[in-house]
This record gives C-alpha cells, sequence and structure tokens, in this order.
C-alpha cells in the first residue's frame, strides 16, 4: 500500500536528526528523554469516529488489520465508537498516528488526530 | 487460492447498477467521508487528500469491472484474495456516498438496523437504499467468507507494541 504522504511527513520534520539517539542514551539520563520526539512534539490520539454506515463487523475487521487489535479488543472499541460517539484506538508518536489515522481513512472510516493533553 | 463466486439475479441487480455508477461518479473529485485533517498543515492536508481520492477511485473501478460483459452473461461474480479487501473498501465508500446522496432523510437509527418502511420511500431513494443494502450484503459475504485471507496480512505491527503503546 503506498503513502507516500506519509514518507514526506518523516522528511519534514527530522526530529532524530535533531535529537540523535545516540546523544542521550547515557546512564545518567532521565528514562523520558529515551524518546525525544514525544519531548518535541508531544502525544498524539487516533481517534475513531461513529457513523451510521459501515457495518460493525467491518469496523471490528479495519481496527484488527491496521491496528493489529485482537478480536475482543477490537470488538471493544468498535463498541465503544457505537455508543459514545467515539474511541481512542492508538496513542503515540505524532508520525506513527498520522500513519495509522490515515491509513483508517482509506479504510472510510472517520479517524482523527488529536494532541493528548496528558502527556 | 480461496475464492467464492456468488450469482446473483441480473434483473433484480442490474438496476442498483445505475445507482451504484451514479455514486461512484460523483466520487471522481471528493471522498466519501472528506476526513477532518485540522492538525496538518496545508499543503501536506492536499497531498494526504489527493491520495486517498486515488485510492478511493482505484477501488470504486475494481468494484465496478465486477459487473462486465461476462456478469451480464453468467450472472456470476467472484472474490478472493485479490480483490476482497478492495471491494470491501469500494462498498463502504458507495454506501458512505448513497447515504449522504439519496438517504439524508432516513434516521440513523433505522439505516443501522435495516428497518426501513420501503412504501413510504420515493423511488430514486428506495432504489438507492436496495443498493445500499446490496453493498453491504457484498461485504458481509467477504467477511463472513474471506476475513482471514484480509486479515492475512495485518498493516500494523505485531499487537503486543500496538497494545503497549494504545494506553487506552
Amino acid at each position: 500500500m503506498q503513502k507516500p504522504a506519509l514518507r514526506g511527513c518523516a522528511r519534514r520534520r527530522g526530529t532524530f536528526n535533531a535529537f540523535p539517539l545516540n546523544r542521550i542514551q547515557s546512564s545518567t539520563a532521565p528514562q523520558h528523554a529515551l524518546h525525544p520526539e514525544l519531548a518535541l512534539e508531544g502525544a498524539w490520539r487516533v481517534v475513531v469516529l461513529n457513523d451510521p454506515v459501515n457495518l460493525m463487523s467491518y469496523v471490528v475487521l479495519v481496527f484488527q488489520k491496521v491496528l493489529g487489535f485482537d478480536e475482543p479488543t477490537a470488538r471493544r472499541h468498535m463498541l465503544e465508537v457505537h455508543e459514545l460517539g467515539r474511541s481512542v484506538v492508538w496513542t503515540g508518536l505524532r508520525e506513527k498516528a498520522e500513519h495509522y489515522s490515515y491509513t483508517l481513512q482509506q479504510w472510510h472510516l472517520s479517524a482523527i488526530l488529536e494532541p493528548d493533553e496528558a502527556h | 487460492m480461496k475464492r467464492i463466486e456468488v450469482k446473483l439475479s441480473l434483473a433484480a441487480v442490474a438496476p442498483l447498477l445505475d445507482v451504484a455508477k451514479l455514486a461512484a461518479d460523483s466520487l471522481q473529485n471528493s471522498l466519501a467521508a472528506p476526513p477532518r485533517l485540522d492538525e496538518l498543515d496545508p499543503e501536506f492536508r492536499a497531498a494526504w487528500q489527493a491520495e486517498l481520492i486515488a485510492a478511493q477511485g482505484t477501488e470504486v473501478a475494481a468494484l465496478l469491472a465486477l459487473f462486465d460483459r461476462e456478469f451480464f452473461s453468467t450472472g456470476v461474480v467472484a472474490f478472493d484474495e485479490a480483490n476482497a479487501e478492495i471491494i470491501m473498501r469500494a462498498c463502504s465508500a458507495l454506501r458512505l456516498r448513497l447515504r449522504a446522496q439519496f438517504l439524508g432523510d432516513v434516521p440513523d437509527d433505522q439505516l443501522e438496523s435495516g428497518d426501513v418502511r420501503l412504501a413510504g420511500l420515493t423511488d430514486p431513494v428506495r432504489r438507492a437504499f436496495m443498493c445500499y443494502i446490496f453493498l453491504a450484503t457484498i461485504q458481509e459475504l467477504i467477511l463472513h467468507h474471506l476475513d482471514s485471507v484480509v486479515l492475512g496480512e495485518t498493516e500494523a505491527e505485531p499487537e503486543a507494541e500496538a497494545g503497549e503503546e494504545e494506553g487506552i
């Protein structure tokens, strides 16, 4: 599956060049510094919103396929979307969140990116 | 290769294909589920949307290509690992567009349950609804018979890692 835009995104940010890991992996470095991208950009959430069209079984399959969930986890998130209108299906680095959001949109789910205020 | 063949009634399906084609035509330059991309800069957002539209066009074309001259002579369509995923996505795109284009007056709960009183619908809306159900049936057939094929190659990394970062 082609995702050149996401590769473009990686080039655009270049956070690994700004903070090469070999500069911070010392025994005195704080644990959180092992994730310099989080320090620079914070964590991001991938949120799937409800729609009245896509079949429940289809959404479960997409969650399994795209996010690698097992069937019970996929079903739990699908029900959360259905009953609460939204479900946070992934939290982490911006670039990877963009990847998941894009791929879920390729499956025609309403997926959005949100900054994770908790981090 | 796992493969399912479905024999359809030409008389029943042919009118629905006209509706599907109408919806497909309206998707040439727009997305069935327009994404909210507020967090992206304009240039990146444009590239993102363009790629989604291109992918959607490929999917819809693959679905419509199932109903070719051979289909109109045999009434048979086939699904296998080569087309299962793309056909399911195309069905989703067309269903979303049908809903937006023709079924806006049908309440969400009726659409979700399929419990719609057909006699209360105008002819174009009734045909759109029948097409909407037809496309869902194709999806259900694939989900029922070919889900392992679709899941055979997951796009995510192993679940342990996804779960670790999931944080829900």
